[in-house]
C-alpha cells in the first residue's frame, strides 16, 4: 500500500523528466565537468598531457595579476551600472505610471525596444556613437568645442559602457516595476491624497515601500547580469584602454580561446560563479530580513 | 491604469502631469532613435559615415546592401535566414513543452525532494554561460551533431530560465479549479492540458517570444557549434563577414538591419505580451 | 579570392572547395576548436605567427616531402627570410601564399602644403630619421585653422609599428634559445622612448588618448602612417584622398619592417586522396596568387611580382621593395601571449602611464614567468 503510494508519488517525476534529462546532459554535467577541469593543468595546442594539480589553478589565480585587475573592472562596473540601470528603470516606470491607455503602451515599446538587439548590432551601434574622430557624440559635441574622450580614456571608458548598458537593457527592470507600482492597491494613494499628500511625498512614503520587494528582486538579477558582462565591452573597446574595460567574463574567454588554458579557464569560471553565489546569498538574506 | 483618475485634475497638478509626460515622450523618442539611426545610416556611403556631417544621408545608396545581397554565393543570406528561422522556431517549440512540464510538475504536484531540485535548477541561472562552451562542445561531437541545427536546438532545452518563469505562473492557479477537473475523472495530464496550460497562456507566450528572440540572437552557440557557411544563422554569418581590419561601417549596418528587422517585427507584433510576461517574472518570488 | 575558388572547383569537378572569411581571433578559435573534435579542414591558412604553436600541437602537416615531388612549386621562387619564418624545429610547415609588410602611406596634399617636395613639385617622402623628423615637424606646424586638426604621423597598429622601430633600433626579443626574454634591452627601452617622445616631447603624433588614428589619416588630418598592405583596400574606398605608397623610413641604425604571411597548411593525419587533393589546390592557388594581389597582397612568389601587371599595383610594388629585410614575430609556441605582453607595454607607455622601461619590465617579466610554465610543464 505504502509502496503504490509513493510510487504514485513519484510516478509525477514523468512531468519532470525530459527537462531533467536535458538539465543534466546539457547543463550539470558540463558544470561538473568544468569543475574537474578546473583541478587539471590541461593546455589545448600543445603536446602536453593533462595533469591533476589539485587547487593549483585556484593559488595561481590568487597571484594573476591579471585576475585582480579584470576582478576590479567587473566590481566597478557592477557598482557603476547597476545603480544607473535600476534608478533609471525605476524613474521611467514611475512616469509611465502616471500615463495610460495608448500612451503608455507606446512608451513602453520605445523603452523596451533596445533589448531586444543583438549585442552585436549595439554594440556596433555605440561604438560607432563614441568614436572620437567621427563619432555622433563628439560631431555635435564639436561644435560647442568639446571633444570627449569616451572610450578612450582609462575611467572615462568604463561609464560609457555603463552608459550604453543602460540604454541596451533599461527596458526589462522597467516593465517589471512598473507592473509592481500597478499592483499597489489604489486605497493607498487615495488615503494619502485625501491627507494632502503631493506626488513626491506619495512616491517616497508609498510607492517606495511597497515596491520594496520587487526593487530587490530587480537589483539581485541586474547584479548577476553585470558580474557576466562581456559582450558590451568585448565589442566596443576589446577590454581597453590599457585593460580597464576587460571583465573577468572575458579574460576567462581569453585564456580559454585564445591561450587554449582549459584548466586555468574553468577555475577561473568557478570563482566568478562563487563571486556571484556569494553576492545573490546576501541580497536574498537581506531580502528575506526585510 | 487606475492610477490615473487618482490625480486631481486640478490645475498645479494637471501642468504637472504635462510636464512629466512631455519628458517621458522626448526620453522614448532619445532611447527609439538609435535603432532609427542604424536604418538610416546603413543608406549611407561608407565615405559620408566616417566623416559625420548629419544623421541624414547627403547621398543616400543602395551600395551597402547591394553589396551584401548581391553574392549569394559568398554570402547566402537566404539561406541564413532559412537556418535561423528553422533553429529558433525549433528551440522555441522544445522549450516550451518541456519547461511547461516540468515547470508543473515542481509547482503543482506533491513530489518528494522538489525544493531541491528546483533549488538546483534556479541556482544554475547564476552560471555564466561560456563555462558551459568546452563541455557542451565536447558532449556535441560525441553525439555527432556538431555542424548539424540539431546542436543549437536541443541544448536550448537545458535553460533554467523558462521553468523559473512558468513555475512562478503556475503557483497562482487555484487550487479549486485542478480540484473540479480531478472530481470530473480527469488524470494528472488531462488537468496540465485542458486547465493549467490554457490559464497560462500569457506566460507561454512570453517564455516562447523570449525563446525565439534569444535563439534569433545568439552568437557564441552556432559560432562555435556550426562549421559550414550555409549552415550559419544570420547573425553569426554577418558577424563574420566583416573583417578586423577594416573599418566597414556601412556594410556592418546594413547587416544589421537585415538582421534586426525580423526581430523587431516580431517585437511590435507582440510586444503587449513580452512585456506582461516580463511582468510576471518579477511579482511572485 | 571567391574568383580563384570558382575557377579551381570548375576545372576540378572531383574536388570541391568552400571559402569562408572570417577576423583572424575568431578564425583561430574555430580552427582549434575543430581539431578538437577532429574537424578541422584538410587545407587551412595560418598566419606566420601561428605556425610553431600549430606546429608544436601536431596540428599541422610538414610540407619538405611534398616539396621535393616532380611539378611542385619552386621554394627557391621564395625570399629565403619569408621561406624560413613557416619553420620550426626541422620542418617547414606551410607555403607562404603572400607577404603583407607594413609600409608607409602618406598625404601627398599635407606633403604639398608643408613644402616637403622634389624639384618637380611633387611631394617628397622621407627615408631616414632625420628626414621623418623633419617631415612630421612640418606637416604638425601647417595648421588648418584648428588646432590639432594636423598632425605629422600617427600610432595606428602598435604591434607593427613598435615592432619595426625596435627592429630598425637593433633591439631584440629573446635569448637565441628562447629561454629568456630580453625584450626589455637598451634598445628596445630606446626605440620606445623615440616613439614616445613623437607624441609627448616632439608633440608632432598625437596622443593615443583620444585619436582615433587610421580614420584621422583617412580623413586626412595626418601626413605620415606605418600600415600594413592590407590596409590599401580601405584607402581606395576614400575617394578624395590623394596619398601614396613608401617603403617606411629607418629610424635607427639598420633596416627592418614588420611583416606577416599568410600561409597554406595541411592539416596532419590527412589520407592519401585528401593529400593529393589539398595538395592540388595549394600548388594552384600558389600560381595564381597574383590574382590575389589585386586585394592588397604582395605574391610570395619573386617570379609573379616580376611580372608588369603586379609593377603596375603601384602601392603593392612599393612596399614588395622591403621585402628582404622583412622581420616576421618571433617563433615562439605561446606568440598569442606574447602579443598582449607586447601590445600592454607599447599602449601604456605610449599613453604615457608608466615609462618605456618599467613598461617594457614588466613585459619581460610575465613572459619569463610564461617560460617558466611551459618549461615546468614538460617536454615540448
Amino acid at each position: 500500500m505504502l509502496t503504490r503510494k509513493s510510487l504514485a508519488r513519484y510516478s509525477g517525476y514523468l512531468f519532470v523528466l525530459p527537462y531533467l534529462a536535458l538539465f543534466t546532459v546539457f547543463l550539470l554535467i558540463p558544470l561538473l565537468y568544468g569543475l574537474g577541469l578546473s583541478l587539471y593543468r590541461r593546455e589545448l595546442l600543445t603536446s602536453i598531457p593533462a595533469r591533476f594539480i589539485g587547487i593549483g589553478n585556484y593559488v595561481e589565480a590568487l597571484h594573476d595579476a591579471y585576475f585582480w585587475k579584470a576582478l576590479l573592472a567587473t566590481f566597478r562596473f557592477v557598482l557603476v551600472a547597476t545603480p544607473l540601470t535600476v534608478c533609471a528603470a525605476l524613474a521611467i516606470a514611475v512616469v509611465l505610471s502616471r500615463t495610460s491607455g495608448k500612451l503608455q503602451t507606446f512608451l513602453r515599446a520605445a523603452y523596451f525596444a533596445p533589448t531586444i538587439l543583438t549585442v552585436s548590432v549595439a554594440g556596433i551601434l555605440w561604438r560607432w556613437f563614441y568614436n572620437s574622430e567621427f563619432g555622433l557624440f563628439n560631431a555635435y559635441l564639436g561644435h560647442l568645442g568639446i571633444k570627449a574622450p569616451w572610450l578612450t580614456n582609462n575611467s572615462w571608458a568604463l561609464i560609457s559602457i555603463a552608459l550604453m548598458t543602460l540604454w541596451w537593457t533599461v527596458g526589462g527592470p522597467m516593465v517589471v516595476l512598473l507592473a509592481g507600482i500597478h499592483h499597489i492597491p489604489p486605497q493607498y494613494h487615495e488615503a494619502a491624497s485625501l491627507d494632502g499628500a503631493d506626488g513626491y511625498r506619495q512616491f517616497l512614503h508609498i510607492t517606495l515601500p511597497l515596491l520594496r520587494p520587487v526593487l530587490l528582486f530587480v537589483v539581485v538579477l541586474n547584479i548577476i547580469g553585470s558580474f557576466q558582462v562581456f559582450g558590451q565591452t568585448f565589442m566596443i573597446t576589446r577590454g581597453g584602454p590599457e585593460m580597464s574595460t576587460r571583465s573577468l567574463v572575458q579574460y576567462i574567454y581569453e585564456t580559454a580561446f585564445n591561450n587554449y588554458r582549459m584548466g586555468y579557464a574553468s577555475s577561473l569560471s568557478w570563482l566568478l560563479f562563487l563571486v556571484i553565489a556569494a553576492f545573490s546569498a546576501v541580497q536574498f538574506r537581506l531580502m528575506r530580513e526585510q | 491604469m487606475a492610477q490615473q483618475e487618482l490625480i486631481p485634475s486640478s490645475g498645479k497638478t494637471g501642468i504637472a502631469a504635462a510636464v512629466v509626460r512631455i519628458v517621458a515622450i522626448i526620453g522614448a523618442l532619445v532611447f527609439a532613435a538609435p535603432i532609427l539611426l542604424i536604418f538610416i545610416t546603413a543608406f549611407k556611403p561608407d565615405s559620408e559615415i566616417v566623416d559625420f556631417r548629419g544623421i541624414l544621408p547627403q547621398s543616400p545608396t543602395l551600395q551597402n546592401f547591394h553589396e551584401i545581397l548581391g553574392s549569394p554565393e559568398e554570402i547566402p543570406i537566404a539561406r541564413w535566414f532559412g537556418n535561423s528561422l528553422l533553429i529558433s522556431t525549433l528551440t522555441t517549440a522544445l522549450v516550451l513543452t518541456v519547461d511547461s512540464l516540468a515547470a508543473y510538475g515542481l509547482a503543482r504536484l506533491n513530489l518528494p525532494g522538489k525544493r531541491w531540485v528546483l533549488g538546483v535548477i534556479v541556482a544554475t541561472l547564476m552560471v555564466p554561460g561560456q563555462i558551459l562552451l568546452v563541455p557542451v562542445y565536447l558532449i556535441l561531437n560525441r553525439l555527432g551533431w556538431l555542424d548539424s541545427p540539431l546542436a543549437l536546438i536541443v541544448p536550448a532545452g537545458a535553460g533554467a530560465f523558462g521553468v523559473f518563469l512558468l513555475h512562478q505562473f503556475f503557483l497562482n492557479i487555484p487550487k479549486d479549479l485542478e480540484e473540479a477537473a480531478a472530481l470530473d475523472g480527469c488524470s494528472r495530464f488531462g488537468i496540465f492540458l485542458h486547465v493549467a496550460l490554457p490559464l497560462s497562456m500569457p506566460a507561454l507566450a512570453t517564455l516562447g517570444i523570449f525563446t525565439f528572440i534569444g535563439s534569433w540572437n545568439d552568437f557564441l552557440g552556432p559560432l562555435v557549434f556550426l562549421d559550414s557557411v550555409d549552415k550559419y544563422t544570420l547573425p553569426v554569418g554577418i558577424a563574420l563577414f566583416q573583417t578586423s581590419y577594416y573599418a566597414e561601417y556601412g556594410l556592418t549596418l546594413a547587416a544589421s538591419v537585415l538582421c534586426t528587422l525580423p526581430v523587431m517585427i516580431v517585437f511590435l507584433r507582440f510586444q503587449r505580451h513580452i512585456i506582461q510576461g516580463i511582468a510576471l517574472t518579477g511579482l511572485k518570488d | 579570392m571567391l574568383r580563384l575558388v570558382k575557377r579551381f572547383n570548375e576545372a576540378n569537378p572531383d574536388v570541391n572547395v568552400l571559402m569562408q572569411r572570417m577576423d583572424w581571433s575568431t578564425y583561430y578559435n574555430k580552427l582549434f576548436v575543430a581539431g578538437m573534435g577532429g574537424r578541422a579542414p584538410e587545407l587551412f591558412v595560418l598566419q606566420t605567427l601561428a605556425i610553431p604553436r600549430f606546429a608544436r600541437a601536431k596540428f599541422v602537416r610538414p610540407v619538405d616531402d611534398l616539396l621535393k615531388q616532380p611539378h611542385a612549386v619552386d621554394v627557391r621562387d621564395l625570399d629565403a627570410n619569408v621561406w624560413n619564418a613557416v619553420s620550426y624545429a626541422e620542418n617547414h610547415y606551410g607555403l607562404p601564399l603572400d607577404i603583407w609588410p607594413m609600409g608607409m602611406y602618406y598625404n601627398r596634399r599635407l606633403f604639398r602644403e608643408a613644402g616637403i617636395v622634389d624639384a618637380q613639385g611633387e611631394a617628397k617622402p622621407p627615408s631616414t630619421r632625420d628626414e621623418f623628423l623633419d617631415a612630421a615637424r612640418r606637416i604638425s606646424s601647417t595648421t588648418s585653422g584648428k588646432p590639432g586638426d594636423r598632425w605629422g604621423f600617427t600610432f595606428t597598429y602598435f604591434e607593427s609599428n613598435l615592432y619595426s622601430v625596435m627592429q630598425q633600433f637593433g633591439g631584440e626579443f629573446f635569448t637565441p634559445n628562447l629561454d629568456r626574454c630580453i625584450i626589455n634591452g637598451p634598445n628596445n627601452v630606446a626605440a620606445l622612448q623615440f616613439c614616445v617622445d613623437l607624441i609627448r616631447k616632439e608633440k608632432c603624433a598625437p596622443p593615443p588618448e583620444n585619436f582615433d588614428s587610421w580614420i584621422g589619416f583617412r580623413q586626412g588630418k595626418v601626413g605620415m602612417v606605418f600600415e600594413g598592405i592590407y590596409m590599401l583596400a580601405d584607402l581606395q574606398k576614400q575617394k578624395d584622398l590623394d596619398y601614396a605608397g613608401a617603403p617606411a623610413p629607418v629610424l635607427g641604425d639598420h633596416r627592418a619592417v614588420w611583416a606577416g604571411s599568410h600561409n597554406l597548411c595541411l592539416r596532419a593525419n590527412l589520407n592519401a586522396k585528401e593529400l593529393e587533393a589539398a595538395w592540388r589546390f595549394m600548388s594552384f592557388l600558389s600560381n595564381n596568387s597574383l590574382d590575389w594581389a589585386d586585394g592588397g597582397q604582395v605574391p610570395a612568389r619573386r617570379s609573379l611580382r616580376d611580372s608588369d601587371r603586379f609593377r603596375h599595383m603601384t602601392v603593392q610594388s612599393e612596399f614588395a621593395k622591403q621585402i628582404p629585410y622583412v622581420k616576421y614575430l618571433p617563433r615562439i609556441p605561446f606568440i598569442f601571449e606574447f602579443q598582449t605582453e607586447f601590445n600592454a607595454a607599447i599602449e601604456k607607455a605610449l599613453r604615457g602611464s608608466e615609462s618605456p622601461k618599467s613598461a617594457l619590465d614588466t613585459a619581460a617579466a610575465n613572459l619569463n614567468r610564461i617560460i617558466q610554465r611551459e618549461r615546468e610543464a614538460g617536454p615540448s
